[in-house]
C-alpha cells in the first residue's frame, strides 16, 4: 500500500439517486496498511432527519471532522431553531474544509439529502480542500472509487424506486471493494425516503 | 520516528517497494495516478507435514499496491509429479524460478531415472534464491512425498536458508497466525484434522491481512500423487464476527 496518507485506514462510500429517494452506503473496514484491526467503523454520520454525510480516507480525520461538523450544525440549529437542508449542511463542510487549505484534512466527502416536502434529492461529492461539486445522480470516494464508479455508472437508471436503488447500490459497493484490499469487511447501506429511512447492513466477504 | 512511514511491518512487501521505485526521470514523466506498485503475492501459505504426507495451503489474493488483479490465483505451483511449491513476494520472480527449477529437476530425473527428492528440490530452490539474494524478492515453501523421507516441508525464505519443519508459514498474513499454529499443531495428526487445521488458519490469516483473500486452494501429496481441493468464500469455516 506505501506511503500514501489516503490509503493508510482505507474505506470507501457510495451514494446514489433514485426517484424521490436517496442511498448512500459504506464499509465497515478499519485497518491499518494491511492489518484490519476492526470490522465495525463506519464511516456515514447523520445531520439532520434526512441529511446523511459519508467521509473516506484518514481515521482519525473522518472522525475529526465528523466531530467539528456536528458542533457548528448543532450551533445553526440553536440559533436558527430549524434544521439544516442538505445544500446548507454541503455549504459548511466545504467552508470547513477550504479553512484548513493549507494544512488539509485527510478525507474526502460525500453529502447527501432530501427534501421531505417535494421530494428534491441531493447528492454532493467533496475533495479534501472543499471543492463544491454539481449536484450529481452518482459518487463514490474512498480507496475503491474507480472501481466502484464504473459499476455505478452501469447499473444507475434515472428514477429508480427504493428497492431498485438499494439492489444498484449494493451490488457496485460489494463489487467493487472486491478488487482493492483496504476496503471490505461488511457493508451498511442508508436509504432515505420521504416517511422513513432504512438501514441495512450487508453481508460481504471478510477478506 | 517517521509516523507517515511506520518500521517495516511486512520484510518482503518493503524490500520489493524500495527496489522498484522509480528513476527519477520517471518520476518527472509518469503521472502520479499511472505509476504501478510491483505485482506482489502478498499472501499466506502454509505447509503441514501429517501422518503419511503433506498439506499445502494458500489464499487466491494477487495485489499491486492496493488493486486486487487476481482474486482466484493459484500459488500452488507443481515442481514434480510428488513435488509441489508455494509461492510469496514478488509474483514475477517467484513464477521465474519456479519454472527453472521445474525445468532443473525435469532434467535431473532423466539422469537419475526416479524422481527427485524433496530435499533437493527444495535445495535447487534455495540455491537460486541465495545466488540473486540482493535482487530477489522470493520466499518459497517446498513441500512434497519421497520414497526415502516420506512427506516433508522445507522452508526458502528471503535471503537463501534451506530448512526442513514440520509446520511452514509464509507471506504477510503467515504473522496472524503463528499463535494459533503453535497452539493447535500436533505431530501425526490424521488427514482430515490437518486439512481443517490449515483450512482454519488460512482463514483466519485471510480475515485480518489486507494482503491475503478470495479463497483457499488446498493439496493433499501422499505417495498416491496430489489431491488438489479448491474451498471458495462462501464455503470457509465462519470466524467470530469482529
Amino acid at each position: 500500500m506505501g506511503d500514501d496518507i489516503m490509503n493508510y485506514n482505507g474505506g470507501v462510500a457510495l451514494a446514489m439517486k433514485g426517484k424521490e429517494c436517496v442511498a448512500i452506503a459504506c464499509d465497515k473496514r478499519y485497518g491499518v496498511q494491511n492489518r484490519t484491526i476492526a470490522t465495525n467503523f463506519t464511516k456515514i454520520f447523520e445531520y439532520g432527519p434526512h441529511c446523511y454525510v459519508a467521509f473516506c480516507g484518514l481515521a482519525t480525520d473522518v472522525q475529526t471532522v465528523a466531530e467539528r461538523l456536528k458542533f457548528r450544525t448543532n450551533l445553526y440549529e440553536l440559533r436558527e431553531q430549524r434544521k439544516l437542508k442538505p445544500n446548507v449542511l454541503y455549504n459548511m463542510l466545504t467552508n470547513l474544509l477550504y479553512e484548513k487549505r493549507f494544512g488539509p484534512y485527510f478525507i474526502f466527502a460525500l453529502v447527501i439529502g432530501l427534501d421531505p416536502k417535494t421530494g428534491e434529492t441531493f447528492v454532493y461529492d467533496s475533495d479534501n480542500i472543499g471543492a463544491i461539486s454539481d449536484n450529481v445522480n452518482l459518487a463514490t470516494v474512498g480507496t475503491a472509487s474507480e472501481y466502484i464508479f464504473g459499476l455505478g455508472e452501469l447499473l444507475f437508471k434515472p428514477d429508480m424506486t427504493p428497492d431498485e436503488l438499494f439492489e444498484a447500490t449494493s451490488q457496485s459497493l460489494l463489487n467493487g471493494f472486491d478488487r482493492d484490499s483496504a476496503s471490505g469487511w461488511g457493508a451498511v447501506v442508508y436509504v432515505i425516503e420521504k416517511d422513513k429511512v432504512t438501514i441495512r447492513e450487508l453481508k460481504a466477504r471478510q477478506d | 520516528m517517521d509516523s507517515l512511514n511506520p518500521p517495516a511491518y511486512d520484510a518482503e512487501e518493503d524490500l520489493l517497494r524500495h527496489q522498484k521505485q522509480y528513476s527519477q526521470m520517471d518520476k518527472l514523466i509518469i503521472p502520479i495516478e499511472m505509476r504501478q506498485q510491483p505485482v506482489s503475492t502478498g499472501t499466506t501459505i502454509v505447509a503441514v507435514e501429517y501422518d503419511g504426507g503433506v498439506i499445502l495451503g494458500a489464499d487466491t489474493r494477487t495485489s499491486a499496491g492496493s488493486f486486487v488483479v487476481n482474486r482466484f490465483t493459484d500459488k500452488l505451483t507443481p515442481l514434480t509429479e510428488h513435488i509441489y511449491c508455494l509461492r510469496s513476494g514478488s509474483a514475477a520472480d517467484t513464477q521465474a524460478i519456479s519454472q527453472i527449477v521445474q525445468y532443473q529437476l525435469e532434467f535431473l530425473s532423466a539422469e537419475m531415472n526416479e524422481p527427485p527428492l524433496v530435499k533437493i528440490a527444495a535445495n535447487c530452490v534455495r540455491r537460486m534464491i541465495y545466488q540473486y539474494r540482493d535482487d530477489f524478492v522470493a520466499g518459497m515453501i517446498v513441500a512434497g512425498w519421497d520414497k526415502k523421507l516420506g512427506g516433508q516441508v522445507y522452508s526458502c525464505p528471503l535471503g537463501g536458508l534451506l530448512v526442513r519443519q514440520s509446520v511452514s508459514l509464509g507471506g504477510s498474513g503467515s504473522t496472524y497466525i503463528w499463535g494459533f499454529l503453535d497452539n493447535n499443531f500436533k505431530p501425526n495428526m490424521t488427514k482430515q484434522e490437518c486439512l481443517d487445521l490449515v483450512l482454519k488458519a488460512i482463514t483466519l490469516a485471510i480475515t485480518r491481512d489486507g494482503s491475503s483473500g478470495g479463497c483457499v486452494r488446498l493439496a493433499v501429496i501422499d505417495a498416491k500423487g496430489v489431491q488438489r481441493i479448491d474451498v471458495l468464500g462462501n464455503e470457509l469455516p465462519k470466524v467470530y464476527d469482529l
